[in-house]
């Protein structure tokens, strides 16, 4: 076990700490009818080149809005990004009109969605499909882009792919029409992708092949991943950093080690706790108490007072703050309670 | 040791699926295959594998919503099947004893009617107690399931997952069942509420000394709340044992590809020996002859089972499984867990 950790903190080391795409302070807020929802609500992280970064959370936190402010394909209206920077590679993507983001999409950061049969188009073969991204970033024709097209279901194991090209999606397997929405995603060679619970609807068999897939396509690549899931297992399997999302913040973020094993906000330590292991038996299981808010009626102060076995102090709960760096790297979002510094509450 | 509550044995299930008219040139679906097992009384079965391994068609035939093409259900010392013919009586009394929860909590419930009346409909069709009786056993069972008595007015789109899903055990909680089939019941949830939901349904089964059948692909859900497991394959049962000896020595190739396939609690938790299988579960239409598992296997090249479907043996006390020299053995070290 030791050996493993050491191998991976000088691998870490290795890789470039380059920022490929840098979120400030989004907030991304929709108006609906029962009030403004803040679902994104000061959203700060870096992702550096060729690493994985999780964002975990569970329905409702924010991680697929996030997912989609960084696409600009939230609907609007009621959904609108009222503040903050996304800057990609330098770059304010916020200040591109809709003509240059057309550009950005598929060639500069792709997006794999949760269910392949609603993200491929029933009626086009996936020859068109994988085709399409192609010839619009690339500009590829004929035999060059047909040669492309084969290349790019080889690179995802798709089986005889040229007999294969020209089925429908209706035709293939999850497993394989989830490979073909990977092979779109990756077609381009994006500088980032974003993959959105790419596996929920897959089997245990089928998402272990998908997931040392996308590490593959990703050594291959060179590509920035944000991996979007709920599954702690995945986090642990094959994510570089993770970010914890409740309620429209990210409460924690840090290296998956670091996380895992020192664990700052009580919400990351509930979840990580109520999580059973295959491993060993466990008697009885932690649970958080409680239900995350609504997302109309967030507490101003601390968020996650209400879903601890202690609330916090008077002070804290109603003040507000901001993200701190514990360590170099792990930077934590909560009160004073929460963190564990508050004075009363160490008592 | 506990009493048997419900036995299957040499459970066969068989659709006719295609065709033309009457039924010509239709095809044989073999949805389940020879199955059998035991539930004990107060304890939990889960049942796992891949979708369309017949884990739910299973289910259905214990709920007696489909029939079985061969094979027989003793439940309580009594062939549930032959039973309801005699005794037209026999099938409600069946029904009220057998209740199920299923995975989806928006699908499950009637968003028309209000708790009390879904909770309340089964006390009301299988009992004669009075509208005031139920009603007050309607509030008894929120309570126990751990929401309140005023909820019972509500309407189910005012309940978030997680609460639905405990309406969904109140429901089956109703009639005093002794066996409750759980079809994956928090998969649909969040990480967070899918905890508070195991340990609800352990400490029922504690309370009522129920039975389970759990229905489940998330084997850690499986290890945590399962007394005994068995894993499934295209219809056809592989391994069986106790939980705890099924994950600490998996003697099939398919369970320890399952196993190793599953997602780590913890980073440091490497398997030395990562087992990814190729290729897809081949169609239950068309199933692979023999072994059905020899098309994926990983010593396939030595395969000698090609022919003869195996049969499940006890390859260790309480432990059985399919007798397929080739899926049993596995070349490689054997699978470890740091």
């Amino acid at each position: 076990m030791v050996n493993k950790q050491s191998k991976k903190q000088t691998s870490k080391k290795k890789a470039i700490e380059e920022i490929v795409l840098s979120v400030k302070d989004l907030q991304t807020h929709f108006y609906t009818k029962w009030g403004l929802v803040k679902a994104v609500d000061g959203l700060s992280f870096d992702l550096k080149k060729e690493e994985t970064l999780a964002v975990v959370g569970e329905s409702g936190s924010g991680k697929s809005v996030t997912a989609l402010s960084i696409m600009q394909l939230i609907p609007s209206p009621p959904g609108f990004i009222v503040g903050g920077e996304i800057n990609l590679e330098g770059e304010n993507l916020l200040n591109k009109s809709d003509k240059e983001m057309q550009s950005v999409r598929g060639s500069r950061i792709a997006m794999v969605l949760q269910d392949p049969m609603t993200a491929l188009n029933p009626v086009f073969n996936i020859a068109d499909q994988v085709g399409e991204t192609l010839s619009i970033h690339k500009k590829l024709k004929g035999s060059q882009l047909y040669n492309s097209i084969i290349d790019m279901l080889e690179k995802v194991n798709i089986p005889a792919a040229e007999e294969r090209m020209k089925d429908y999606p209706h035709q293939l397997s999850g497993g394989m029409r989830q490979r073909v929405v990977g092979a779109i995603g990756v077609s381009c060679s994006p500088t980032i992708l974003i993959a959105d619970e790419p596996t929920t609807s897959l089997d245990a068999t089928i998402q272990a092949q998908y997931l040392r897939l996308l590490k593959d396509l990703q050594n291959e690549f060179g590509m920035a991943i944000l991996f979007i899931t709920h599954d702690f297992g995945i986090v642990a399997k094959m994510c570089d950093r993770v970010a914890v999302m409740y309620a429209g913040r990210i409460v924690e973020i840090g290296e998956v080690r670091e996380i895992f094993n020192n664990p700052k906000h009580p919400y990351t330590q509930g979840l990580i706790k109520s999580v059973p292991s295959m491993d060993e038996d466990i008697d009885r299981l932690y649970s958080i108490p409680g239900q995350p808010p609504a997302l109309w009626d967030v507490p101003d102060g601390c968020r996650f007072s209400p879903r601890k076995e202690s609330p916090c102090c008077d002070v804290c709960i109603n003040e507000k703050y901001e993200m701190v760096e514990i360590k170099p790297g792990h930077l934590v979002d909560g009160c004073k309670c929460c963190r564990g510094t508050c004075k009363s509450s160490k008592k | 040791m506990a009493n048997t509550l419900i036995e299957l044995q040499n459970i066969k299930k068989i659709f006719q699926v295609g065709g033309g008219f009457l039924g010509s040139g239709s095809k044989d679906l073999i949805a389940v295959n020879n199955i059998s097992f035991k539930i004990e009384e107060g304890q939990t079965y889960g049942l796992v594998g891949e979708s369309g391994c017949g884990k739910t068609t299973t289910a259905k035939m214990i709920l007696m919503l489909e029939n079985p093409t061969e094979g027989t259900i003793i439940f309580n010392d009594q062939d549930v099947f032959e039973a309801s013919k005699t005794d037209p009586e026999y099938k409600k009394k069946y029904k009220s004893s057998v209740q199920a929860v299923f995975q989806d909590p928006w699908a499950s419930l009637n968003p028309r009617m209000r708790v009390r009346d879904i909770i309340g409909e089964p006390l009301e069709i299988n009992t004669d107690m009075t509208k005031k009786q139920i009603r007050s056993r309607v509030d008894e069972l929120l309570v126990e399931v751990g929401l309140q008595a005023y909820q019972s007015n509500l309407y189910p789109h005012e309940f978030s997952g997680g609460q639905r899903q405990r309406l969904g055990v109140a429901r089956a909680l109703s009639l005093n069942p002794r066996l409750i089939i759980l079809d994956e019941p928090v998969s649909a949830l969040d990480v967070s509420i899918r905890a508070q939901i195991m340990n609800l349904l352990v400490d029922l089964q504690k309370e009522y000394n129920l039975s389970y059948l759990l229905i489940a692909h998330h084997l850690a859900t499986v290890r945590y709340m399962c007394d005994k497991m068995g894993v499934m394959y295209l219809g056809n049962l592989m391994e069986e044992a106790n939980a705890t000896d099924l994950f600490d020595d998996p003697l099939h190739n398919y369970t320890r590809a399952l196993m190793s396939a599953a997602l780590p609690s913890h980073p440091d938790i490497v398997r030395d020996d990562e087992i990814i299988l190729e290729g897809d579960v081949p169609s239950p239409l068309n199933p692979p002859p023999g072994c059905v598992f020899q098309p994926r296997c990983l010593n396939q090249s030595k395969c000698t089972c090609s022919k003869t479907p195996p049969s499940l043996k006890e390859m260790k006390p309480n432990h059985m499984v399919a007798d397929c020299k080739c899926c049993t053995t596995y070349a490689g070290s054997k699978l470890k867990k740091a």
